[in-house]
């Protein structure tokens, strides 16, 4: 008699949707499941995270891109730049991936009830707090004011352009969009200027405020001094590990940031938490 | 009455299970090594070396499929592994500091997220364990809190005795029912005295000790330095006992292939570069620190286990001479000297 449990690294198997070029190098993907059980039961929260797979090139990690209050799909952003993306990168509508998961914790919106929230993005991490923006904005009523900074490189790097547009558009929306420096061409309409500068610019209060963070590295290390600057405690400023995974089940050994596994005890963080770990990330 | 078994009888002992059966694993001749591998007959086993490997690939292979996949006329296909085809397996002679490993393991393998490609091996695996009568000079087990007569681990512990054959105990009910199904192997011990055991020419550290160090000294002098000529080859991950990590590829296409685990290691450069290059871990100092830390400390913080058996693998065949037992007795006398004299426990 054999009584053993499930196999923890068997996908489902989701279909792609619609697909939309956000830049020269990243896609994002719709994705439906295809087993009816699974669409109708696979809930997440926002700021979790799953393995998408390319069959016969393998899995890569990304976070759940969609809101959890958007029911019969998810969404996923990613950028070519390996064996796995490149081969997600390749694939058309109608064709089949796999998805694991949802993995590891999340955003825990449910504080954020009755206070202001700043987003503060760069690049391709916008991701992980697109997530977060439209769970918000789909309670509106339950959050004060609402600041997106967002930047990148150039003009060329931003991603879901179209959302920017529509978050600009909306009058409950304080958007903030900038590039780097250079990165602009003759019809920008947003600022100029690196991440933390602009944000320091627009100087978000921080009274009854929750700052959440998602950029490459040298990002959230100089915005986390902006923040402290503008009154913002360690404990509400919020943002998420990145790091290479494989299994995503804290097994398979390489995410761990001192004992922090962040696919199981993270990859969301407050500045408090990040700041107590070894800074090896 | 306790019980003993002779040589010959446990040499019969692994043709009976072969015949009825079972996958039997046990150190044998392997070209010019001795390896953990399956038995075909008694004869096979050695018993007087230390294999090369550890016995870690009976519950967790060096490669292994974890599922395959198809793609036919345009709809793929997802086909699982039933880990139910694991054969009944017993690992025969291994050495203590082998047999403690893979109950070290099984917290990794089974928080929240069960992993049954090893706990069903685990499951249907009888460990045999043997003490050891011979230690080399890269033997530490008893500077890690076990012994060359540990049975931490086993269902079923061979002591060799003075005038051959060995006396057996049975620390578990899995051991109970392999000897009860096969009385007419095992004999009285009567009075036999055990040859005397290895003796490592180490000395007992204080694990408690070497952890509140490394509590407090992720950034050291000390890691800057004693891995310097580290070549990054993953050889001492891949021999280990309790090294665990693993990396998931596919093999085939994407109209017919599998999906595998296989190990890696923390040592390779690439075991935490992110796709944007970025690599926390980007230079070999930090990627032996955190072996360290993850054996003596993070295993130990998440898990409340040494993830060290001690076996001296790693030292023995480290092709630029790096000694974890002369780190972490480092690491003891900083620690000592921290914290002052201990209190004589362990």
């Amino acid at each position: 008699m054999c009584d053993h449990g499930k196999n923890i690294y068997m996908p489902h198997l989701a279909t792609i949707e619609a697909m939309h070029d956000e830049t020269s190098d990243i896609r994002s993907f719709r994705l439906v499941f295809q087993d009816e059980q699974v669409r109708e039961n696979f809930t997440f929260r926002a700021g979790q995270f799953a393995e998408y797979s390319a069959f016969g090139a393998g899995e890569s990690t990304f976070c759940i891109a969609s809101s959890p209050t958007r029911k019969g799909y998810i969404e996923c952003c990613f950028r070519s730049v390996g064996r796995v993306t490149d081969a997600l990168r390749s694939l058309e509508v109608g064709d089949t991936v796999g998805v694991r998961g949802p993995y590891g914790n999340s955003f825990p919106i449910e504080e954020f009830y009755g206070k202001n929230l700043v987003f503060v993005a760069g690049g391709i991490a916008l991701p992980p707090l697109r997530t977060v923006i439209w769970n918000c904005l789909d309670l509106r009523d339950k959050f004060g004011d609402i600041t997106i900074v967002y930047g990148a490189r150039s003009e060329a790097d931003l991603v879901y352009k179209h959302e920017l547009k529509e978050w600009e558009e909306r009058s409950d929306v304080n958007l903030v969009k900038t590039v780097d420096p250079g990165g602009n061409g003759p019809t920008w309409d947003g600022k100029v200027g690196f991440v933390p500068t602009i944000l320091e610019e627009a100087a978000p209060a921080a009274a009854n405020t929750i700052a959440l963070v998602c950029g490459p590295p040298i990002m959230i290390k100089f915005t986390l001094p902006v923040l402290e600057k503008l009154g913002f405690a360690d404990e509400a400023i919020y943002t998420t590990l990145e790091n290479r995974m494989k299994c995503g089940l804290g097994k398979c050994g390489r995410c761990n940031v001192g004992n922090v596994y962040v696919c199981k005890d993270g990859p969301v963080f407050t500045a408090k938490q990040v700041k107590a770990m070894p800074q090896e990330f | 009455m306790s019980k003993m078994i002779t040589e010959q009888n446990l040499r019969l002992l692994i043709d009976t299970l072969v015949k009825e059966g079972a996958r039997v694993v046990g150190p044998r001749q392997a070209g010019a090594m001795t390896l953990y591998e399956p038995l075909t007959k008694g004869d096979d086993l050695v018993l007087d070396q230390l294999p090369r490997r550890s016995a870690k690939e009976a519950f967790f292979p060096v490669c292994e499929t974890i599922l395959s996949f198809e793609r036919k006329e345009g709809k793929t296909t997802v086909q699982d592994v039933d880990v139910c085809t694991v054969p009944e397996t017993v690992l025969i002679g291994a050495r203590p500091c082998d047999a403690a490993a893979p109950g070290i393991l099984d917290a990794v393998f089974s928080w929240d997220y069960k992993d049954e490609f090893f706990l069903e091996r685990r499951r249907r695996t009888t460990i045999i364990g043997l003490a050891c009568t011979k230690a080399d000079d890269a033997c530490f087990c008893t500077a890690v809190g076990l012994s060359p007569a540990e049975m931490k681990g086993a269902d079923l512990f061979l002591t060799p005795l003075e005038g051959g054959g060995y006396a057996c105990e049975a620390p578990t009910e899995k051991g109970e029912r392999l000897m009860a199904r096969h009385p007419q192997l095992f004999d009285d011990a009567g009075n036999a005295k055990p040859l005397p055991l290895a003796e490592p020419a180490v000395e007992k550290l204080d694990l408690q000790k070497i952890k509140a160090w490394l509590d407090g000294n992720f950034e050291s002098p000390l890691w800057y330095g004693i891995a310097d000529r580290c070549a990054g080859c993953g050889a001492c991950a891949f021999l280990c006992p309790a090294c665990h990590c693993f990396d998931i590829n596919d093999e085939g296409t994407a109209d017919k292939g599998e999906r595998r685990k296989h190990w890696d290691a923390c040592g390779f450069g690439k075991f935490t570069n992110h796709a944007s290059g970025h690599n926390p871990r980007d230079i070999q100092n930090k990627r032996y620190r955190n072996r360290i830390m993850h054996k003596f400390k993070y295993y130990d913080d998440k898990f409340g286990q040494t993830l060290c058996t001690g076996c001296g693998r790693c030292i023995r065949h480290c092709p630029v001479g790096i000694d974890i037992y002369a780190v972490i007795e480092e690491i003891n006398k900083m620690g000592a000297r921290d914290q002052g004299p201990g209190t004589g426990k362990d």
